[in-house]
């Protein structure tokens, strides 16, 4: 599946995107696992490790947000992690 | 043969949606000169001047994002602008709100911003709301309006004005920013999706930076709050195709814009009333007051001066980011980022033998940083109340602050 990060996510990962390979029957939780495991360190100092993001991002899985943790994800799914914030 | 492509009608286009407003009175000579350069674009017109001419939109703050956007609204035209906005200039606002002046320092930004746009449109009819907007007033203070755009600077103000535009079937431009990114997009729960399909769940709070404590590309304004009035004239108008359910996100490091699609979520709770915000985002009143948790700045000012004689031993920590330490810091705090000690990995930095006190801007990161402590096990720990602003108005007064 294709994973895209934004803002925060972005700048922690180094990345705008990347393709995983998930065992089928993967749930929300197991993504988010393996995003952990996978983004440890973060690429630059002035952001946290994707890591300690995941806790306060939405994910969308092919547009819509994700509550539901069990949820089980297609090998083909676009899933967007966006941290938020508020500013203005 | 090469097939005929044609546009398809306006109704059938994806976001594209009939005007929100009925023209106004026609334009007089004065308006049709100085609008002269909308109403030759075929798409907006004479008829579409006429509907800016008649529309009301409500703006969330006159901040970073409310200044050029409040100055954009008035520049084309838009016949009535409403402010809601409780908060008074500050120096260090100057930097990216451009609607306010250095001689507007310690005023109402209300009326700083009502003279800078009737100095630039004297048309407008501009209606101040001297407010802290909650649930108690957003339905009555939006009721009037076409369409409420959102610059405001937390996370229970942005779900507040998302229910309310959303129980009165009114759309809502939404933008935000943060360092090097932005986002925009437009809500409008009736036809689409609403901010809680975007973001269901407020974070944590003090997990994520306001701009006070994290900073913010000044320029990064003026890119999203164009966009947002961008977004809301096309609504007045009826032109072209709305951010409605889509998001755009900015990040101005990478110089790009990037297109996010946002469905409805189907399973979601419909918003039937509005909440206690500040509840929902975690942000209520809580140990604020004397709960043997915190330290005054007074009292921290007579430890620390019994520190330098050896009558006192403590470690004072700042949880700030090293930007923010730079800029004003308290003798003797030494700097232990929050995220750090949130995630643990910054706990050797923290000595368990000795008594700490936190602190950070205002005292929201310390107190998380408190209650990370504790649960890691720190038995002797408390966090300065009011933070290095407080201490800075108490102790320290010819300091810095941001």
């Amino acid at each position: 599946m294709l994973i895209r990060y934004f803002a925060a996510a972005a700048a922690s990962t180094g990345i705008e995107a990347e393709h995983l390979q998930l065992p089928n029957g993967a749930t929300m939780a197991d993504l988010r696992t393996e995003l952990a495991r996978l983004h440890t360190v973060s690429s630059t100092d002035h952001a946290p490790a994707l890591a300690q993001l995941l806790e306060r991002c939405s994910f969308l899985r092919n547009g819509i947000a994700v509550k539901d943790t069990q949820l089980a994800l297609d090998t083909d799914d676009v899933v967007d992690v966006l941290p938020p914030f508020a500013g203005g | 043969m090469t097939p005929t492509v044609r546009p398809a009608a306006s109704e059938t286009r994806p976001g594209a949606l009939p005007p929100l407003v009925d023209p106004g009175e026609p334009l007089d000579r004065a308006e049709v000169e100085r609008y002269s350069r909308h109403v030759i674009i075929p798409e907006v017109g004479e008829m579409g001047q006429r509907r800016l001419k008649n529309a009301k939109v409500l703006v969330i703050g006159a901040g970073g994002l409310g200044s050029p956007a409040l100055l954009y609204l008035a520049a084309a035209g838009v016949g009535t602008i409403g402010i809601v906005d409780d908060d008074v200039v500050d120096l260090s606002n100057l930097q990216r709100q451009v609607i306010h002046t250095v001689g507007d320092v310690g005023r109402r930004k209300l009326d700083s911003a009502k003279e800078s746009i009737e100095a630039l449109n004297p048309l407008i009819n501009v209606v101040l709301h001297p407010v802290h907007l909650d649930s108690s007033n957003a339905l009555e203070l939006f009721a009037p309006y076409d369409v409420v755009l959102d610059g405001a600077d937390n996370f229970a103000t942005r779900y507040l004005v998302n229910d309310a535009a959303a129980l009165l079937g009114k759309p809502y431009v939404w933008g935000s920013i943060l360092r090097f990114d932005g986002q925009v997009s437009v809500f409008w729960d009736k036809h689409g999706p609403n901010y809680r399909d975007l973001y269901p769940e407020p974070p944590a709070a003090g997990m994520v930076p306001s701009c006070g404590e994290g900073g913010v590309f000044g320029m990064l304004c003026a890119s999203v709050g164009a966009m947002m009035v961008t977004e809301a004239v096309k609504l007045i108008t009826g032109i072209g195709t709305s951010l409605l359910g889509r998001l755009l996100v900015f990040d101005a490091l990478s110089a790009r814009w990037r297109e996010i699609g946002i469905g409805k979520d189907p399973a979601a709770d419909p918003i039937t009333e509005l909440v206690d915000y500040e509840v929902f985002c975690g942000v209520a009143p809580t140990s604020r007051t004397d709960d043997g948790e915190t330290i005054d700045a007074l009292a921290l000012a007579r430890r620390l001066a019994a520190r330098d004689s050896g009558q006192d031993d403590f470690e004072l920590i700042d949880v700030r980011e090293p930007g923010e330490y730079a800029i004003v810091s308290i003798p003797g705090a030494k700097l232990v980022p929050l995220a750090g000690i949130l995630s643990g990995s910054a706990l050797e930095d923290v000595p368990r033998e000795r008594s700490i006190i936190l602190h950070c801007k205002s005292g929201g990161r310390s107190a998380q940083a408190l209650a990370a402590l504790k649960l890691a096990g720190y038995g002797d720990a408390v966090h300065l109340a009011g933070g290095i602003l407080q201490w800075v108005r108490d102790v320290e007064p010819n300091k810095p602050t941001y």
